[in-house]
């Protein structure tokens, strides 16, 4: 038998690498390995730097992502959203005159109480969450234009500088988004809060069984995820001075994208936000690769979309082709199983 | 109580008719099926006689339901050959057999909730059979009027009571006049009346000279209506008896099939008895499936409740443990429990062990360890970190423990046999040390080894405090186990069995003798009449719809006689059109449960083409045909992506509409390519001051209208889109289905892209992108299921017309260009809920 610590190192390995989760993690550190072979200029100090912001803003909104994919949703409302946190925290200051500090905890949790509101549409009125988020996106755009009257707002001096600053050599958005994606990751892998939010992705019915408030839990991950998308609009609309009215409308695929590659199911249940961040980091330097090899913003929307369509074929078909392989020689093993139960 | 092995199998006499050997309508020879953990069929010998109603029974386990599974081709089995009317099955086909003559009435109907009696009834026998959709509710009506069970042809199935559905079901069966007529245990739902329609109807069908296999565990019914019977014990034969030949009690013996005393622990001692409080005190329970329920329960005792299935028992239990609604009052432990909260009755103490292990019971892809734990997480999360060491080490000691069979606690409880997963539950359950512990059917699919130690946890919980009451169909367990059973009938406890009364006997008399049967008469006329059932059908939408969009109209005129111009209704028309049919081409889709985010794109994409082609001078032939391929070729890939390799039609087309959005931004990254003249004023062209194109639009919605209801293309796509494994077992081809409905949707949007093209005039992808909104928004407007199943073409064609309307309006309203955003989504969300109040909310965990 195993001693107690081994079983907590094997474990905390094990969720981070083993199964779904550990396939992107190779294909990152290859992708790494390759891109300055490919395109020699896509990997040096400063194309890092310029990526790992983009791939900062991903991962956190993938991490909210991640979390209503875990409750068997699908949130189609992350363009508003983002587009809400960059518009509140830059419009405000500019237009209204709003103190920055006050502003920006708005454009965190203003999307964190839309993602309860659309908690809410969900548990409570049972609508399908595709429908929810997919209304409410819309509701939040008209929102967005009519809170910057139309015309895209300057983000705060003081947000720009910090968005663009390194501490240590390290840029600020890749720290906050380690720091999100930590408490996130934290939060829904190690706490208990995390450990009900699986169980009630993974089996609702048998959730309420035990007794698990499931409506609470499943608004809790979609408020939650507002939060995520909040910060990542915030932190974008600081990067990129004057954010467009719509940032976030090209970050929709991205996190589903993200969600996928990283090995979350799609049907629910188990999920890593760790996993989504490198998913993250993974289709930013894509991207960058791409970029280097001459590639235009229209056919990396085509490569996106690719890759998105090849990891879920690959996730289709492998475990058929194993099933196959395994059944084949399982055979002896299912009768060992049923000898020791009788 | 007698000797098992007096009984004589009637295989071993000489047939008592005639000299002339009977005609076998179906034999099964040496059966054998093995599932992960469970050998559910051993060589397993089955003949059932032209002329006769050969019951199979057996207890819930035993493996009836497999048995008639792999005759009637849904299961494959390891070993063993079928012949059906003497034919040999050659592969494990439902359609082969019911070619071959083999009808099977399942406990789970295959009948489609979103489609009428009729409708099901011509998918079940054949649109020829019933003279073809026009006649069907007609030839359904003849067939379903001797039941005298009120029901309509043309009544939508999930409108119908679960009773009225069995006898659709049945009525379907023989309509195919089998020469074997399989009928899974038939009569659960019925009453006594409907009981005795259904034996004479057997009756008659036998005296035709065709067979029914009779399955049932209610042995009365079985003695009574069977010629002769085959008992089902652990998968393997245990005899066939003439039915005159056998007692009840003596087929009895053959169906349990073991001594009681070893199996049982001590009941409780004495000591229980000299307790004066209650630990569980129910008052004046009442719901729709029970009422006024009285009872008390000690610390220490084992409480059954007993009776014939569906008297209320079940929905009593679930409501002790705030998974169901009631009244009354609950206590546990001296402190009252809001009722109907599950987490109101986890936090007063009180644990369900559930029925439906994989359903509610277990975390299917979780490790046994995490099962384990999931009640009691604070326990092993000191500080609120979750320690995998203490899970692991709990896990260890409960395996150990409750002689739990897993290979490690970390391997997935899907690996483990029924019994082991049972013991999983019963170890969460007793790590919350329960107050109560409420156990339904809690050695249900286990096999004998495991329910001797299930029988001992459950004692030892008693022992330990805990008020334990369990629902069981099995008098034996019953008998064994508890303490005191309480015998419910029509949803009331009519009698209570106290310490030796509590036998097998007497709780399968007392369920018996107080009329067994479900009593029904209030539900049954009809469920939702008059206008409430209106509201519920699919023509409501669009008469609802319609009416907003003229008042609305006759509202705005009045502040602006502009809006009535004909220039204005003009331009409103003309924009309707390509909403119209973007709503018709997600319909189309939604319809068969699918999603397709990518019908704007698609119309940039088709638009951008055509800028290269349908300009002056260019050739149009070559423009238009590109343009069809290209709609045709995206609803190939998208169809492909979801029926072939099974992706979520979410994804599938999100990636679509991203790739559609670069392909075109790839061939104009600005808008460009002026679209020719003569094309966009033919296009534009229009009758008095209605364009020809919305004309065409409204035409395809009406013509789609009457596909859907009339054509079999639309039978069996809304067929696919209400149930897809029912469609599929009624041999529907679901998969093709699909594929032609990403098709026809693409196909749809084609001409939406080519107004589209006129309108802007230019090669311009971007305009198209709300599009995929307002297709969405059209959809939930029109009032159709987003699970697939019902919908409406004209509900469509109202709904784009409000839409647009809407739209219209805002600049007459001096509304902002915010609103442009707000309308939709509002519309949006406030359909979506307002349906989903009306009609109640099915397959909540769909997309």
């Amino acid at each position: 038998m195993t001693t107690a610590s081994d079983t907590t190192r094997d474990a905390l390995w094990r969720r981070m690498f083993s199964g779904r989760s550990s396939a992107i993690w190779i294909a990152t550190i290859i992708l790494f390995v390759l891109s300055p072979l490919i395109a020699p200029g896509s990997l040096g100090t400063a194309p890092l730097l310029s990526m790992l912001p983009f791939a900062s803003v991903l991962a956190i909104a993938a991490a909210g992502q991640t979390l209503v994919i875990q409750q068997r949703g699908l949130d189609l409302s992350v363009p508003g959203m983002m587009a809400l946190g960059a518009v509140l925290s830059s419009a405000l200051p500019q237009g209204e005159g709003w103190p920055v500090w006050l502003a920006v905890i708005l454009g965190v949790v203003g999307p964190g109480i839309v993602g309860l509101i659309n908690g809410f549409i969900v548990t409570v009125f049972r609508l399908a969450p595709l429908v929810a988020t997919l209304g409410m996106n819309a509701l939040l755009l008209g929102t967005v234009f009519f809170l910057a009257n139309g015309t895209p707002s300057t983000a705060p001096a003081v947000l720009t500088k910090f968005a663009l600053a390194r501490t240590l050599g390290i840029p600020n958005t890749l720290i906050i988004a380690i720091v999100v994606i930590v408490i996130a990751g934290l939060l829904t892998q190690k706490s208990i809060i995390g450990r009900r939010l699986t169980a009630v992705g993974v089996s609702e019915r048998a959730a309420i069984a035990v007794g698990i408030r499931v409506n609470l839990y499943q608004t809790f991950a979609y408020g939650f995820a507002g939060i995520c998308y909040g910060a990542a609009g915030v932190l974008l609309a600081g990067y990129t001075q004057t954010p467009q009215l719509f940032l976030g409308d090209t970050y929709l695929l991205p996190t589903v994208a993200a969600v996928v590659l990283g090995g979350t199911v799609l049907t629910g249940g188990l999920a890593s936000v760790f996993a989504s961040g490198i998913a993250a980091l993974f289709l930013t330097q894509l991207g960058q690769l791409l970029r280097a090899l001459g590639w235009s913003d229209a056919q990396q929307l085509i490569a996106q979309a690719t890759v998105l369509i090849l990891v879920v074929l690959i996730r289709e078909i492998v475990p058929r082709i194993a099933n196959r392989v395994k059944s084949s020689r399982k055979a002896p093993t299912t009768s060992r199983v049923d000898a020791t139960t009788r | 109580m007698n000797n098992i092995n007096e009984l004589a199998p009637v295989d071993t006499i000489a047939p008592t008719s005639g000299v002339t050997p009977p005609v076998v309508l179906l034999s099964l020879v040496g059966i054998g099926k093995t599932f992960p953990g469970v050998r559910a069929l051993h060589d397993v010998n089955l003949e059932v006689r032209a002329g006769e109603v050969h019951a199979l029974v057996g207890e819930n386990g035993a493996g009836k339901s497999t048995l008639m599974a792999v005759a009637s081709g849904a299961l494959a089995p390891d070993q063993g050959s079928i012949e059906i009317g003497g034919v040999a099955l050659t592969s494990a086909s439902p359609d082969e057999a019911r070619d071959l003559g083999l009808a099977i009435v399942r406990q789970d109907p295959a009948l489609l909730p979103d489609l009428t009696v009729a409708e099901n009834m011509a998918i079940g026998v054949g649109f020829k059979r019933v003279g073809g959709l026009r006649n069907a509710p007609k030839w359904t009506q003849e067939r379903l009027d001797p039941w005298q069970m009120g029901v309509d042809a043309r009544t939508r199935i999930a409108d119908l009571t679960v009773e009225q559905r069995f006898i659709v079901e049945i009525a379907k069966a023989i309509a195919l006049d089998p020469k074997v007529l399989i009928l899974d245990e038939p009569t659960e739902h019925l009453s006594l009346e409907e009981v005795q329609r259904l034996f004479r109807r057997v009756r008659e069908i036998v005296a035709g000279n065709a067979a029914v296999v009779y399955i049932s565990h209610r042995i009365p019914e079985v003695k009574e209506v069977a010629d002769r019977i085959t008992v089902l014990r652990d998968g393997q034969v245990r005899g066939t008896f003439e039915a005159s030949g056998v007692t009840e009690s003596q087929i009895v013996e053959r169906v349990i099939g073991r001594s009681l005393d070893t199996v049982f622990p001590n009941k409780a001692d004495a000591s229980v008895a000299g307790i004066a409080e209650y630990q569980l005190a129910v008052r004046n329970l009442t719901s729709e499936h029970f009422h006024d329920v009285n009872f008390a329960v000690k610390s220490g005792e084992i409480v059954g409740l007993a009776g014939v299935q569906g008297n209320g028992q079940s929905e009593l239990i679930r409501a002790l443990a705030g998974l169901g609604p009631a009244t009354g009052t609950l206590h546990v432990a001296g402190r009252p429990v809001k009722l109907g909260n599950n987490y109101a009755a986890a936090q007063a103490g009180t644990v369900y062990v559930p029925a439906d292990r994989h359903g509610e019971g277990v975390f299917l892809p979780l490790a046994v360890s995490e099962n384990v734990v999931m009640k009691t997480l604070p326990e092993v999360a000191p500080g609120g970190a979750v320690r995998e060491s203490l899970i692991h080490k709990i896990a260890i000691t409960q395996i150990r423990n409750l002689a739990i069979k897993a290979p490690s606690p970390r391997a997935p409880i899907s690996t483990l046999s029924g019994g082991n997963q049972q013991k999983v539950v019963l170890a969460r359950t007793l790590l919350s040390t329960p107050k109560v512990l409420l156990g339904e059917e809690p050695t249900q699919g286990v096999d004998a080894g495991a329910r001797v130690d299930i029988y001992r946890i459950l004692r030892e919980a008693a022992d330990a405090g805990a008020a334990v009451v369990v629902l069981s169909s099995d008098g034996v367990e019953l008998q064994g186990l508890c303490d005191r059973v309480f015998i419910m009938s029509r949803g009331a406890i009519v009698e209570e069995l106290v310490g030796d009364a509590v036998t097998e006997a007497a709780i399968t008399n007392a369920a018996l003798t107080s009329t067994s049967t479900v009593e029904h008469a209030a539900k049954r006329q009809g469920r939702f009449g008059g206008f409430k059932g209106w509201l519920r059908g699919d023509s409501s939408p669009a008469a609802v719809l319609g009416l907003i969009f003229l008042l609305l109209g006759v509202v705005v005129s009045i502040t602006n006689p502009a809006y009535f111009s004909p220039f204005n209704i003009n331009n409103l028309l003309l924009l309707a059109a390509p909403l119209i049919l973007v709503g018709a081409a997600q319909q189309v889709v939604v319809l068969g449960a699918g999603f397709d985010l990518s019908v704007g794109p698609l119309m940039g994409f088709l638009v951008v083409i055509s800028s290269f082609w349908v300009v002056d001078g260019g050739n149009f032939l070559v423009g238009f045909g590109l343009m069809i391929l290209g709609a045709l070729g995206v609803g190939f890939i998208n169809g492909v992506l979801v029926t072939r390799f099974n992706i979520n039609p979410v994804v599938a087309t999100l990636a679509m509409f991203i790739a559609l959005q670069g392909i075109y931004l790839s061939l104009r990254s600005t808008p460009g390519g002026i679209i020719a003249d003569s094309v966009m004023a033919a296009i534009s062209s229009r009758v008095s001051i209605v364009p020809v194109v919305t004309i065409v639009a409204a035409a395809l919605a009406l013509i789609l209208e009457w596909g859907l209801r009339r054509s079999k293309w639309g039978v069996q796509l809304r067929a696919v889109g209400s149930r897809r494994d029912a469609a599929e077992r009624l041999g529907i081809p679901a998969k093709r289905v699909i594929m032609m409905s990403y098709v026809l949707c693409s196909i749809l949007v084609l001409p939406a892209a080519v107004i589209m093209m006129a309108q802007i005039g230019i090669g311009d992808g971007a305009p198209s992108i709300s599009y995929t909104l307002s297709s969405v928004t059209i959809v939930v407007l029109a009032g159709a299921s987003i699970f697939g199943g019902r919908g409406s073409f004209l509900g469509i064609l109202a709904a784009a017309l409000l839409v647009e309307q809407v739209v219209n309006i805002s600049p007459f309203l001096g509304l902002s260009s915010a609103w442009s955003y707000w309308l939709p989504g509002l519309i949006t969300l406030v359909a979506a809920v307002t349906y989903t109040a009306i009609r109640g909310s099915r397959r909540k965990a769909a997309r």
